[in-house]
């Protein structure tokens, strides 16, 4: 059986979604037999050129630069896949698309003329083809391993796309938004993490981002009759996908 | 059915049948306090058993306070019956299948209330004699029923002729008025257990006091809307907008299909493992969640409305054509999980209000 080539890139992001490859201690040795991390650059630093099987791609695109980039990167890569919640919505750095970046840019950098900045910083998704799409904030590694091993069996990936409210009710946790009024994105957002945060009694904080047809709006509503402040709740949505298409709708009511 | 008819005895006496049920080697679950909740679980003392609690059931609301009856919590049988994940088979890397051996178990459920014990009634008629796990389960199940003398806030299983007073199919049944118990026999286990406990046929007054007790309690237990003729009556008006108006309220989380103690619906998956072996899994599924109406043409219910109109539908009308009986049993976990507290009670009565077709 031939080798998987996996090309593994970043663009604006904290490098935190790959590492999760680079944290199967257990498992990578194994991988390597039917994997060839062909360009890893936080791994190895050897390189093999295109075209990949796959390539996993972290990060938003904020520059010029990186727009060139990930062109560049559809091209030579059979297989898009946009790994964490940057490449997926944008990121927690897209919370600079409700701000000022070029007033920000004055107190970060002593040459912000330098720092050439998109308007906003978005998911590849934006401008290139994105065939697969792999959440989290970080991504899971078990996840990440599915895709590994589905893709070299040559089985179509899947993933888990249903809400944390259910991963929640499969485990056995007590709904924190019903029994305890803790305000909880797990309505609304993509599961696939195991319900990590209500498992500790916390409510999702939503950095899987919004599920297939999500009604945030509703979940909003909702908040408001608890008596969530105002605030409270569009800081809630303004997290992980605050850039998302479907959460962007209830945080512009706040702005 | 009743073998016995009522006897008397004392309310005490509960840690008599949960010592033997133990003693006669059956993993007792029955609800205990866990983190603000009740949670159906293995008791391994009767002290576990949750005591000197209520929970206080509304729409999308649950609370525990300090009182002296409780109905349920989010858990029901189902959890144990029909696990929410089960491994079906696995395939080694050389392709040789293997199917799990489940385990027997000997289960006994201690102080289910009538709906639940409605809810194993359902699951039966789908999967017993089709679900290997759940008939392995079955077969030796013993079921210990609590009578409900004060029915919650989201509960309506006289409505549903469920409840409160469970009527047949358990091995003993239970009342507790105050620190008396009235109890009854229905199976010959059952009849063993009675004849532990020190009882004796019941007095008049006795009755007369559990008599009103279970009218009063069946009082309460309505949803305001008549069995007659309602699958008819519900699938006359399929065209309802009824159901566009209440998704409005609706986020599609799928928390009323996990919670139901009857929705079998499941999805499975393969899932490959680093030694080049794989797996079979089964999860619980429902028809809120997207995905579960997407077909490899297309997708059946794209709309969340007609997801959730198929979730009322089904429990209550097209159940019947399916197995003969409701779905829904009236134990109002949709209602009180729900995180925007849609009344499923509501909803009926609202659809049957408006006109056929439309």
């Amino acid at each position: 059986m031939r080798k998987l080539k996996v090309a593994v890139y970043k663009f604006s992001s904290c490098d935190g979604c790959q590492l999760q490859l680079l944290n199967m201690e257990e498992e990578l040795l194994q991988l390597s037999s039917f994997v060839e991390f062909a360009l890893f650059y936080e791994a190895r630093r050897s390189v093999s050129s295109g075209p990949y099987d796959v390539a996993f791609v972290e990060g938003s695109i904020s520059t010029p630069h990186e727009v060139e980039v990930i062109k560049k990167v559809r091209e030579e890569s059979k297989v898009l896949v946009a790994i964490g919640a940057c490449a997926t919505s944008g990121g927690i750095q897209a919370l600079r698309n409700w701000a000022n970046a070029e007033e920000y840019k004055q107190y970060v950098y002593p040459r912000p003329e330098w720092v050439e900045v998109l308007k906003y910083a978005e998911p590849p998704s934006k401008y290139v083809k994105v065939d697969y799409e792999i959440r989290g904030c970080p991504v899971s590694k078990e996840q990440l391993l599915s895709f590994i091993l589905q893709s070299s069996k040559g089985k179509t990936p899947t993933l888990p796309v249903d809400s944390v409210c259910v991963e929640c009710k499969r485990k056995g946790n007590v709904c924190v938004l019903v029994a305890k009024g803790v305000p909880c994105l797990g309505p609304v957002t993509m599961g696939g993490c195991g319900a990590l945060c209500p498992s500790y009694g916390r409510g999702c904080y939503g950095c899987y981002g919004p599920m297939v047809d999500p009604k945030p709006e509703v979940l909003n509503t909702r908040f408001k009759e608890l008596n969530i402040k105002p605030k409270e709740i569009q800081l809630l949505f303004k997290q992980f996908t605050n850039w998302s298409r479907e959460f962007r709708k209830v945080i512009e009511e706040y702005e | 059915m009743s073998l016995t008819g009522l006897y008397v005895g004392r309310a005490v006496s509960l840690r008599i049948l949960f010592s033997e049920l133990r003693r006669l080697g059956y993993v007792v679950i029955g609800y205990k306090v866990v983190d603000g909740v009740l949670r159906l679980g293995e008791l391994n003392s009767f002290e576990e058993l949750a005591h000197d609690v209520e929970d206080i059931q509304s729409p999308g609301k649950y609370s525990l306070v300090s009182g002296d009856f409780y109905r349920h919590g989010p858990d029901s049988p189902k959890r144990f019956l029909y696990p929410p994940t089960l491994t079906l088979f696995k395939v080694s890397s050389e392709w040789v299948v293997s199917v799990p051996a489940y385990e027997e178990r000997n289960i006994a459920f201690f102080g289910l209330k009538p709906c639940d014990l409605a809810s194993i009634k359902v699951l039966d008629k789908i999967l017993l004699g089709v679900d290997e796990y759940y008939t392995s389960l079955r077969k030796n199940l013993v079921l210990v029923v609590e009578n409900c003398v004060s029915p919650g806030g989201t509960c309506f299983c006289s409505t549903m002729n469920t409840g409160p007073r469970a009527r047949d199919s358990f091995d003993l049944a239970y009342t507790r008025l105050n620190d008396k118990l009235v109890v009854e026999a229905g199976s010959e286990l059952g009849l063993k257990l009675l004849n532990l406990l020190e009882v004796e046929p019941i007095d008049d007054v006795t009755y007369e006091r559990f008599e009103v007790m279970m009218r009063n309690a069946s009082e309460k237990a309505r949803a305001g809307f008549e069995l007659n003729g309602l699958p008819e009556e519900l699938e006359l008006r399929i065209e309802s907008k009824t159901y566009e108006e209440i998704v409005e309220k609706c986020l599609g989380c799928a928390n009323c299909n996990m919670v139901c103690p009857t929705c079998f619906c499941f999805d499975v998956f393969d899932v490959p493992l680093i030694d080049g072996s794989a797996e079979r899994v089964r999860v619980w599924d429902g028809c809120l969640n997207f995905t579960y109406g997407q077909v490899a043409g297309g997708h059946f219910r794209p709309d969340l409305w007609a997801r959730y109109r198929h979730f009322v539908l089904h429990k209550l009308a097209y159940w019947i054509k399916q197995f003969g009986m409701y779905g829904c049993v009236g134990c109002g976990r949709c209602i009180t999980w729900c995180p925007t507290g849609i009344d499923l009670r509501e909803t009926v009565k609202k659809v049957l209000r408006g006109g056929k077709g439309g």
